[in-house]
């Protein structure tokens, strides 16, 4: 069915808000969501995966700094998605950056991570560059990367099968390198090992928007039930009194 | 030519102009005194179509004798031509009601992009009389809906129809035919989303120039269908409305609390308003050059406005106290212009020495009616990016000492106190519909929205200060990675921090707290007239009334209709 970008932001806020996501951050998720679909990137086939367990998050721990120093952090998400942890990760990424030039964070047990396309391209249109790389798969291993330059508006993506072996150190990494004094680009190699690589650039990124803010946005009209009917969990029940707490004549 | 380099230097820097300070103008009781403007976005889009000449002609009439059926109104501006549709279907007096939880109105209407051929009309036929319940497609720009006010509007036809203009008298009382209760843009139920219409579509590329637009259209079709009407009665004895009578007829509206948390969602948007009346004040205090026209038109436009709120009518105890210090206020102003007017400047401090907020807000109207030259470049320059974004960089001494100044009064606040956290806002299943309620009802604190902006900096400024005891050298992204809950408020502060007006002054959880401040605010920069509260929680008002009608755009054009006045009879 036809929505349009507002819809499925508010759609999505609700959502989140319901399922346990704080002030701030259902706002930061559901523009996470809504970025990659309306640039022709599936927010909404990634947000489905995610829909079975973002309730799970609020009983996990919160991000913790496993390690740090001027230049380089490594944090543990502790199994959260990416929705509602990575845009403190880049955040961080990108304070280092502009007190050392460049720096590096690694995310550990970080889910749904394409969602960092977002802040990535916060931090361009910040005047920082930023590049991320992750892998996933269990049987076959996928390789994505994702860069943006300073001053710009759109990132390129990149990602290609590959024949690599899983690692437990793969599972749900991300590298985050962030720059204010270099442009970092990012594409995965044509190698021997990699299949079916697929590459989108800042233009063909930019021209996504532009169909979606002419035209609006497609969605599964199950997926849409969903998520108004999780999203319902904000609304409060109709009474006689709360119809005269809205002022009624 | 203003530029935006030009604004920038006048609000901020050693050229900035003479601003008022934010705790006095983000007071929200100040804000609740604004009243309409030369920058008000209905006076903003009227200069726009006589300017542009646009051209608005009925393209579609299928209506019946009783005014049911369809109209059609083709609109050919600079930038794209689009379709106002409006669907005029009977309605029972039990099935008229003014809230967002209505199902049926007299009117639904839509702005659309480029033609309407019979099956796109087909296709909003099926969707528009269902407003919420319906869908469209994002040709569709605005949607919305009105209700008869059933005693003015058979006194009309009555009157027409039987050879007689009406009796002003009884349109001073209530300004129009038809109420408007709900104007949805901004990709609400499929529609265009407001990056389309800005980026697109320039002759509406300004806040809710679409909405108001659909007003204006509104309105011209009310006084077309009265006639309509009046014409199939009596053909015989019918006369037309005479053009003054029609210009003194608006349109109604009926604004409840669903635009009291646009105001605190939207803060980047409505600190660019703000900043844009207060340097248009500004640009008057400093560069208004005050000579004997200026004297003669300032005297009009006070008379005007005391005429006008003597023609103001409401059965609201605090309004109607509200207008009588008005009026007393206006003679005050009125002798201390013709005795000792030197500077804007000491008369701005007069008034706020000897005038109620109303009259002093009512006061800073006036002066930017007098100047356009000064004031109407200062349109273009409403729309803004709403990006609140974190500033990972800043270090946590910074961000204190930012709460501790531009957050004073919310840090003055004492939330403990009994009443200060006792009001919720929330949602409700009946189509969403904001309301107010007390935390004592559990389910509603529970699922409260997040507009206590005030409460949740102090919160804010708590944690802050305890991270600090441990880590006093650490970034705001550090902090961001320890306290995450705190990411919202924290990004606002820091955006907010750059802004001149910055955020609403005022505790919205206050058990005392009076929402009609809010939508009262709003309803100002929209440009409307003739406040009548219905409760502390919705208002009705009166759109366009005294603005050029259709049939006036392409001839000359006075930009004069500030303070409208019913003619003399």
């Amino acid at each position: 069915m036809h929505i349009s970008m507002n819809e499925l932001k508010a759609g999505l806020r609700r959502c989140l808000e319901a399922t346990g996501y704080f002030v701030g951050n259902y706002e930061d998720a559901a523009n996470m969501v809504l970025w990659l679909e309306k640039h022709g990137l599936n927010g909404l086939q990634e947000f489905e995966m995610a829909l079975p367990y973002i309730g799970h998050d609020r009983d996990k721990p919160l991000s913790s700094v496993v390690y740090e120093d001027s230049t380089s952090a490594i944090i543990d998400s502790h199994d959260r998605s990416a929705l509602n942890c990575i845009a403190a990760s880049v955040d961080l990424a990108h304070a280092k950056a502009l007190e050392s030039g460049i720096a590096t964070i690694t995310v550990h047990n970080c889910h749904n991570r394409r969602f960092i396309l977002k802040a990535l391209t916060d931090c361009g249109r910040r005047g920082i560059s930023v590049a991320a790389y992750w892998r996933n798969g269990s049987h076959t291993v996928m390789e994505h990367t994702a860069a943006i330059r300073a001053g710009q508006r759109y990132p390129s993506y990149s990602e290609a099968k590959t024949s690599l072996d899983t690692t437990p150190e793969d599972h749900q990494a991300l590298t985050i390198i962030c720059s204010s004094r270099v442009d970092l680009t990012s594409s995965l190699q044509e190698s021997d090992g990699n299949r079916e690589v697929f590459t989108i650039s800042p233009e063909q990124v930019a021209r996504n928007k532009r169909k979606s803010i002419h035209q609006g946005l497609s969605i599964d009209e199950e997926l849409w039930s969903q998520i108004n009917r999780i999203g319902a969990g904000v609304l409060v029940e109709n009474s006689e009194h709360s119809r005269l707490g809205a002022g009624g004549r | 030519m203003t530029t935006p380099a030009a604004i920038e230097s006048s609000l901020r820097g050693d050229h900035a102009l003479p601003l008022r300070p934010p705790h006095q103008v983000m007071n929200l009781e100040r804000l609740g005194a604004m009243h309409q403007s030369r920058l008000s976005f209905m006076r903003t889009l009227m200069r726009c179509i006589m300017r542009e000449r646009w051209q608005i002609e009925p393209s579609r009439i299928e209506l019946d004798s009783q005014g049911y059926g369809s109209v059609i109104y083709r609109i050919k501006a600079p930038q794209g031509h689009y379709n106002f549709v409006v669907f005029s279907n009977q309605l029972t007096d039990e099935d008229r009601n003014d809230r967002v939880i209505a199902t049926k109105w007299d009117l639904t209407m839509a702005l659309v992009e480029g033609d309407v051929d019979d099956v796109y009309l087909e296709k909003l036929r099926l969707n528009v009389p269902k407003q919420e319940a319906g869908r469209v497609d994002a040709r569709v720009f605005v949607l919305s809906r009105a209700n008869r006010s059933t005693r003015n509007f058979d006194y009309v036809v009555d009157q027409l129809a039987n050879g007689h203009q009406p009796d002003i008298t009884q349109i001073t009382r209530v300004g129009y035919l038809y109420r408007t209760t709900a104007v949805y843009g901004s990709g609400k139920l499929g529609m265009a989303d407001w990056d389309k219409v800005s980026s697109t579509y320039g002759d509406f590329a300004r806040p809710f120039a679409a909405e108001m637009f659909v007003c204006l259209m509104l309105r011209n079709f009310s006084l077309m269908q009265a006639e309509h009407i009046a014409y199939h009665r009596a053909p015989d004895t019918f006369v037309k409305m005479a053009p003054d009578i029609k210009r003194y007829f608006g349109i109604g509206n009926s604004t409840g609390l669903g635009m009291a948390p646009y105001l605190v969602n939207h803060p980047q948007l409505i600190n660019r308003w703000i900043e844009m009346r207060e340097l248009a004040l500004a640009r008057v205090r400093a560069l208004g050059q005050i000579n004997q026209r200026v004297r003669c038109n300032l005297d009009d436009l006070i008379d005007r406005c005391i005429r006008h709120t003597q023609e103001t009518k409401t059965e609201d105890g605090w309004q109607t106290d509200n207008n009588r210090q008005i009026l007393a206020d206006l003679a005050g102003l009125a002798a201390y212009v013709s005795e000792s007017l030197t500077t804007w400047d000491d008369l701005l401090l007069w008034s706020e020495r000897n005038c109620s907020v109303q009259s002093q807000e009512l006061l800073v109207s006036i002066l930017l009616e007098l100047y356009p030259e000064l004031v109407d470049d200062l349109e273009e320059y409403h729309c803004t990016d709403e990006f609140l974004d974190l500033d990972p960089l800043m270090p946590l001494h910074r961000l204190k000492s930012i709460i501790e100044t531009r957050y004073a009064w919310a840090l003055n606040i004492d939330f403990g106190a009994e009443g200060a956290r006792e009001t919720c806002w929330y949602r409700s299943e009946e189509k969403m519909e904001p309301r107010l309620g007390s935390i004592a009802d559990v389910n509603a604190r529970k699922k409260q929205m997040a507009l206590g902006v005030g409460c949740a900096v102090q919160k804010c400024y708590v944690q802050l200060c305890e991270y600090m005891a441990d880590y006093p050298d650490h970034t705001t992204a550090r902090f961001m990675v320890a306290r995450p809950k705190m990411r919202g408020i924290v990004r606002r502060i820091q955006t907010m921090n750059k802004c001149t007006y910055g955020d609403i002054q005022a505790n919205l959880l206050d058990r005392d707290m009076l929402p009609i401040h809010l939508l009262r605010c709003k309803l100002a920069f929209f440009g409307v007239s003739k406040f009548d509260p219905r409760s502390r929680l919705w208002v009705r008002n009166t759109m366009f009334q005294g603005a050029p009608l259709l049939e006036d755009i392409g001839k000359m054009f006075d930009d004069d209709w500030f303070m409208p006045l019913a003619p003399r009879q």
